[in-house]
């Protein structure tokens, strides 16, 4: 395997502007049909909180109350939510793309006796619900004094089976010549995986490193049971307090929404771009 | 079962060797692999699989969290049995999936392809397909419900435009709930798997599309010859997930009916979470997880096997 | 297998686990220094009254500050049950509900409060009874009570010419409500907003029929329904199928005058005050008393109380137990009855000072259905509780949204009921 850049299909090499207008009224088209509800978020965002929750709904707001989106930070303390928010979804990311990727290695390339069914086991615990193991996992972290502590949201999602089994499938597609032409180079197993497979997986990486953020971003249950005090408060378990005991300030709630959505857009742009560079697998000879 | 797992790929001892240096490679092998596995598997096994083994564990048992369990041997399961409302719910969640994991597998596989190209302004189409995964769920719940909303939606007004005499009530209908759930699931994650694909994508060399097409070969037969084998191992992975994703659904379906009306679409995780945190029985909810977790694993454990024989062949 | 081998060792570990978090207990703690209590409570910010409970607390004893655990709301059984489980010592918990009430006390995870509870001073708490468990002991203190009365907007009832609801029978309350339904599309006004809970319809039918809602004999909700669909059928309220859909929230309902009537707790009332203080509303709103049945003598509604509880793990058992107590005794009453909370403990004393409130109503209509007759529970206590709950919730909906009618419906509860819970 030499070089492969990125699998252009044809249209983009030769451009027809007929074809070009086409494709863009539908892609447009779609795109919007599938932001309805996001958009509807953007409008519930900018209402008085009775005038959230109408039907049939109304789309634009009688008054813009642009003040909403000042309002929230007097109301909640956001800066921290989204501060800590920040801090554990970095974290947690960091640690699962790196063991994750780690691991992998280990389940794709290397053989070793109960490899496979170490492997089964990984996967098959994604299939327990949480709800099942919820009570028996935070008696054990009570247990070990990491309660209301950030380190127990760390522990818990940085090694989840989920990077394993996304990485160990890229790896698969990575052919074992290339590993084999490294080994007989004098290259260490370890070197392989830093020199080579990380290099080459970075597609993968970024669309691990992306779906893990946004799941630690957006989890609400994991801060909730683990996180007591205000102050370690992420930003989901912010727009929750928004619901009260009787009714909901549906208004901030959205408003929130839509501040805290505006990060993770950020990070798809920049994290989505990896997935036209390509393989740069340039220099490494197959 | 070790044999049916195997990844076909020639590892490293798998390569013919002498049968005296056999023992120590594969020992060294061994410790190799674990290095590698290790760091991560420590985290896993400590703070996920063994509660996760201990709630399994649990469905032996009477248990009300607080009090030391009781060993009650098969009655959870024999209840488990007898309890119609977990009966529907597995019904349910069945039917979810069966609707859930084709559809979203298709509409992110074409969404990936459609997006898979070098074009002006591909980043902003990218992240609004992404977009419903990121969008609040209340928010999600509301739009949706309103769109599939019996006497003013835009969904039965479009179908009356069509012609449909009497189009469905959607959530407030027992027979059309869950295909509402299902759509609006769909919806949801399609850009979530269409990430995973995208990076697939990127894994298939050029020059194998750049031979096909030398060879004459057209736009659909290059699909089925270069594309889709080469995203066998990420269609295997979207696989996997979305089955178990589909088997455990819970956010959406609390959000969007709350299992109703009635229980036209109680789900799995659901029931487990009433039996559980609501009613206090901890044994009975481990019981139903643990049916849950076998049924996932022999849906995998089939999965797997066609995926591997396909490779051979 | 290696899976099988780490199943049993776990299994091991966890039973040899499980039980050590049962035992443990509180430490004695050595009174007289000054006190760091610790309570659980829910959406401290958006609930005014713990604060304001706090402080008059601290007032009253100085030498004990205290430290609110703030949980949300919307899950706040499931973080307490999580919390318990796991040995936590937080000193006072806020039961939200009387079902976790039964389910707490009944692992005894709850401190028994028995002697404050049969204090002469505590006789007068409203909604006490529902506490009794084991038949004589009591593991929590109410220091609130809610009922349900008739919130009306005054406007309406004034431009329809019709008298303020006093002494409505269930048929003329729906008659009310299709002479005060105007308008269609954005402009449409329901004459009453029924809220989609399964209260709305089977609660206040038990209160005032004397049915059991944990009997397993449902036929008398069969009259309440017929009045409700009858509503839903003459377009005089949202239909439910909507409502439940698109989370219709009731105080926006009433707030943005989209209803005349609305049934609802007394809760309501402080949300109405501060709305109406904040300029967020111009309602021009009123209470009446619930509608009755036809004949009935006297005014019969129902409601819940909210209670305090002693944890079992109290780091400070007996501050712990002076909150209890504070927060149920008339220096706790007139604290929340200042913000418009409805205190379990009704003297003449809290009314006065509850009516002396800016923005409340002061006609004799509103005071009259702030004490009605009779209050009864919203829900017999029992372990079977949230059972029964689901159940009659899940044959609510299939009514309302028409999938099944009253008849099959109530049959099919009665089935239910019989075999899953027995």
């Amino acid at each position: 395997m030499s070089t492969a850049d990125t699998a252009a299909p044809p249209a983009a090499r030769r451009p027809r502007p007929l074809a070009q207008v086409v494709l863009y009224t539908v892609l447009g088209l779609c795109a919007v049909a599938i932001l309805v509800p996001f958009l509807w978020m953007v409008s519930a965002s900018l209402k008085r909180n009775n005038e959230v929750l109408t039907s049939p709904i109304r789309w634009i707001p009688d008054e813009f109350q642009w003040g909403n989106f000042t309002r929230i930070w007097d109301q909640i303390p956001l800066g921290t939510y989204l501060g800590n928010t920040v801090f554990l979804s970095l974290v947690i990311t960091l640690l699962q793309v790196l063991t994750g990727s780690f691991a992998a290695y280990g389940f794709a390339k290397v053989r070793f006796r109960g490899r496979d069914a170490l492997f089964l086991a990984y996967i098959a615990t994604i299939a327990v619900p949480w709800q099942a193991y919820m009570i028996p996992q935070y008696i054990m972290m009570q247990k070990a004094g990491l309660t209301d502590t950030f380190l127990s949201l760390i522990l818990l999602q940085a090694f989840g089976a989920f990077g394993v089994f996304l990485m160990r499938q890229y790896y698969l597609t990575i052919p074992d010549e290339l590993c084999e032409a490294a080994r007989v180079d004098g290259l260490s197993e370890y070197g392989i995986w830093a020199r080579i497979m990380l290099p080459l997986s970075r597609p993968a990486l970024a669309s691990l490193a992306l779906l893990t953020f946004v799941n630690t971003w957006n989890d609400y249950m994991g801060p909730f049971i683990y996180l007591t005090s205000n102050d370690l408060w992420t930003i989901q378990l912010g727009l929750r307090s928004f619901v009260g005991q009787y009714d909901a300030d549906y208004a901030m709630m959205m408003t929130g929404s839509v501040l805290s959505v505006l990060p993770i857009l950020v990070i798809f742009l920049l994290g989505q771009r990896y997935f036209i560079q390509g393989v740069a697998t340039s220099g490494i000879k197959g | 079962m070790a044999d049916l797992l195997t990844a076909p790929t020639a590892a490293p001892g798998a390569a013919p060797s002498p049968p005296r240096a056999r023992p120590r490679r594969a020992r060294r092998n061994t410790l190799i692999g674990w290095s590698f596995i290790l760091p991560n598997f420590l985290g896993f096994a400590l703070l996920t699989l063994v509660p996760v083994a201990g709630a399994l564990a649990l469905s032996f048992m009477e248990w009300d969290s607080y009090n030391p369990p009781e060993w009650v041997g098969l009655d959870n399961f024999e209840r488990l049995l007898r309890d119609e409302s977990t009966m529907i719910a597995l019904r349910n969640t069945a039917y979810y999936a069966l609707g859930h994991v084709p559809l979203t597998m298709l509409a992110a596989l074409g969404l990936a392809l459609l997006l898979n190209r070098r074009l002006r302004g591909v980043g902003f189409f990218r992240a609004a397909a992404f977009f419903p995964y990121v969008t609040s769920l209340v928010a999600v719940a509301i739009v949706w419900n309103m769109l599939f909303n019996p006497e003013f939606g835009p969904v039965n007004q479009f179908l009356s435009w069509l012609g449909v005499d009497s189009p469905p009530g959607w959530t407030t209908s027992v027979d059309w709930a869950m295909p509402a759930v299902i759509l609006t699931s769909v919806w949801r994650d399609m850009g979530y798997y269409m990430v995973l694909f995208l990076a697939g994508l990127q894994a298939i060399p050029t020059e194998h599309h750049e031979a096909a097409r030398v060879d004459g070969a057209n736009a659909w037969q290059r699909f089925r010859a270069v594309t889709l084998p080469g995203l066998r191992p990420v269609t295997f992975l979207v696989l996997i997930l979305l089955t178990v994703q589909s088997f455990k659904v819970f956010d959406l379906v609390v959000v969007m009916t709350d299992g109703g009306p009635g229980r036209a679409t109680l789900v799995l995780s659901q029931q487990i979470y009433r039996r559980g945190i609501i009613e206090g029985e901890f044994g009975y909810a481990s019981a139903i997880s643990l049916v849950l977790f076998l049924l996932v694993l022999v849906l995998t454990l089939t999965q797997f096997w066609f995926n591997n024989r396909r490779e051979r062949s | 297998m290696i899976r099988r081998r780490m199943l049993a060792a776990v299994g091991l570990a966890m039973a040899t686990l499980l039980p050590l978090t049962a035992c443990g207990g509180g430490e004695d703690e050595a009174e007289g220094g000054p006190v760091e209590l610790t309570v659980a409570v829910w959406s401290l910010a958006s609930t005014p009254e713990f604060q304001t409970l706090f402080d008059a607390f601290h007032k009253a004893n100085p030498d004990i500050t205290i430290k609110p655990v703030d949980i949300l709301a919307a899950d706040y059984p499931t973080k307490v049950t999580t919390m318990l489980a796991g040995g936590d010592s937080t000193d006072v918990i806020t039961m939200k509900t009387l079902a976790d009430y039964v389910r707490f006390a009944g692992r005894g995870q709850l401190a028994d409060v028995t002697d404050l509870a049969t204090k002469p001073e505590s006789a007068k708490l409203a909604g006490l009874d529902q506490y009794k468990q084991d038949g004589d002991k009591y593991y929590a203190l109410p220091y609130r009570q809610d009922h349900w009365v008739l919130y009306y907007n005054k406007k309406m009832f004034d431009t329809a010419k019709l008298p303020y609801p006093e002494n409505l029978t269930w048929d003329q309350y729906v008659e009310a409500a299709k002479k005060l339904t105007t308008g269609t599309g954005d402009k449409k006004v329901y004459g009453a907003y029924q809220h989609t809970w399964r209260s709305v319809v089977q609660a206040i039918s038990a209160a005032q029929n004397g049915g059991d809602q944990l009997g397993g004999d449902y036929k008398f909700f069969a009259e309440q329904y017929r009045t409700a669909l009858a509503l839903q059928e003459a377009g005089a309220t949202q239909d439910f199928g909507t409502a439940v859909t698109q989370k219709t929230g009731y105080a926006s309902m009433f707030e943005s005058q989209k209803t005349a009537m609305l049934p609802m707790g007394t809760w309501f009332i402080a949300k109405l005050l501060s709305e109406k203080k904040k300029g967020t509303t111009d309602v021009d709103w009123g209470i009446a008393p619930m509608p009755q049945r036809t004949g009935a003598s006297g005014v019969t509604t129902f409601g819940a109380p909210t209670a305090f509880a002693v944890n079992k793990k109290a780091k400070h058992a007996a501050a712990a137990k002076k909150f209890v107590e504070f927060a149920a005794s008339i220096e706790g009453a007139k604290a929340i009855a200042g913000i418009g909370v409805v205190p379990a403990l009704k003297t003449d004393e809290v009314l006065q000072q509850y009516f002396a409130l800016q923005g409340m109503p002061t006609d004799e209509l509103s005071k009259k259905a702030f004490s009605p007759d009779k209050i009864n529970p919203e829900m017999p206590v029992s372990d079977k509780t949230a059972k029964v709950d689901t159940v009659l919730n899940e044959e609510h909906q299939l009514i309302m949204t028409k999938q099944k009618s009253i008849d099959d419906a109530i049959k099919e509860m009665e089935t239910r009921v019989k075999n899953e819970i027995g």
